[in-house]
């Protein structure tokens, strides 16, 4: 009896030699046994692979009855692998990082000002001002100053920078964000990267 | 005469629910209050915060209506400044949130590590850009 579960995501080396250990999680009662199921190589990865390779639970059942025939597989989990294969890693230069840093720091600046512009914010506050104390101001300051440093700072609130010591596990938005991305992106490449999992009519 | 009050108070009541609830389906879908929550770890007060922002919006509708003044310390508008800083910044920063801008910029650029440093450029920009707008842009 052997079980298996395979792992969601692997990463391995251009060229590398995939075998059933590295993708898959497995169980079974004889030591000797496992250690030869681990070994069994079931994909090389090749130039034309580009980075993502879907390993699935079928190629790797079938590897382990061409192995033996009378083992008695049960699958748990995920019935695919995503193989990334990680090339070597981009040289990220720090002019390039300042650039999108710039771009970013200038738009939003813009952005800021020509919503204030959008919404007449200078006459709510010129407004505000008069309302609070019944003088007139045409720059209000002492307003819009501690306006500016609240902007900045609700922002970094709502992404829970601010606090780098999380007080509970929760993840912040922006990690949620990220994962669902990332599982958007997953579900994808599992369907258009395995030749098996869509079969088209005009294919055959 | 009768028929005319009526139909300006229908018409007034109208145009206010319209308004309201937009105002409701915005703060709604950006979910800034949940993430205060969050943040706070105080759930049971939701009502509270409905309250607030319901009183909040009464208040600003009526005082800016009816040309109140309230003759109190201009010192008073710094915390109030503030606060309506963190709450517009709260809400840009929901707003890009639902553009999915980070996670599409994160994997592009394929930099996970380093977003938190992006994410400050877009803070210091907002305060930048609204500094310079107040103290200097206004004036030119």
């Amino acid at each position: 009896m052997v079980f298996i579960r395979l792992r969601n995501r692997v990463q391995v080396h251009p060229n590398a030699d995939v075998c059933i250990g590295d993708v898959a999680q497995m169980i079974v009662n004889d030591a000797e046994l496992i250690e030869n199921l681990k070994k069994i190589m079931i994909y090389k990865i090749k130039a034309s692979d580009k980075n993502i390779v879907i390993i699935d639970v079928m190629k790797v059942v079938k590897a382990i009855l061409d192995f033996d025939s009378s083992l008695d597989i049960q699958t748990i989990g995920p019935t695919q692998t995503i193989v990334e294969v990680v090339y070597k890693k981009r040289n990220f230069t720090s002019l390039y990082f300042a650039l999108v840093w710039l771009l970013l720091f200038i738009g939003s600046a813009l952005a800021i000002m020509n919503f204030h512009e959008d919404v007449s914010m200078q006459q709510v506050h010129q407004r505000l001002y008069t309302i609070i104390t019944g003088e007139k101001n045409d720059k209000p300051l002492l307003f819009q100053i501690p306006y500016s440093i609240g902007l900045g700072l609700g922002m970094i609130l709502f992404f829970n920078h601010l606090f780098r010591k999380r007080i509970n596990e929760e993840p912040s938005p922006l990690e949620v964000e990220m994962f669902n991305y990332q599982q958007a992106i997953d579900q994808y490449v599992i369907l258009h990267e395995n030749k098996e999992s869509i079969r088209r009519v005009h294919d055959d | 005469m009768t028929i005319d009050v009526i139909l300006i108070i229908m018409i007034g009541l109208a145009g206010g629910l319209a308004v309201g609830s937009g105002f409701v389906a915005f703060i709604v879908v950006l979910g800034v209050i949940p993430r205060l929550t969050q943040l706070t770890k105080t759930m049971k007060s939701i009502h509270a915060y409905e309250l607030a922002v319901v009183a909040g919006a009464l208040t600003g509708g009526w005082v800016s209506l009816r040309n109140t003044a309230l003759y109190l310390s201009k010192y008073l508008l710094i915390p109030m400044g503030l606060f309506s800083g963190v709450f517009i910044g709260m809400l840009a920063a929901a707003l890009t949130e639902v553009l999915n801008v980070w996670p599409i910029l994160a994997k592009r650029i394929g930099i996970e590590e380093k977003i938190v440093i992006l994410l400050m450029a877009i803070a210091f920009g907002k305060v930048f850009g609204s500094l310079f707008h107040w103290v200097y842009f206004v004036d030119h």
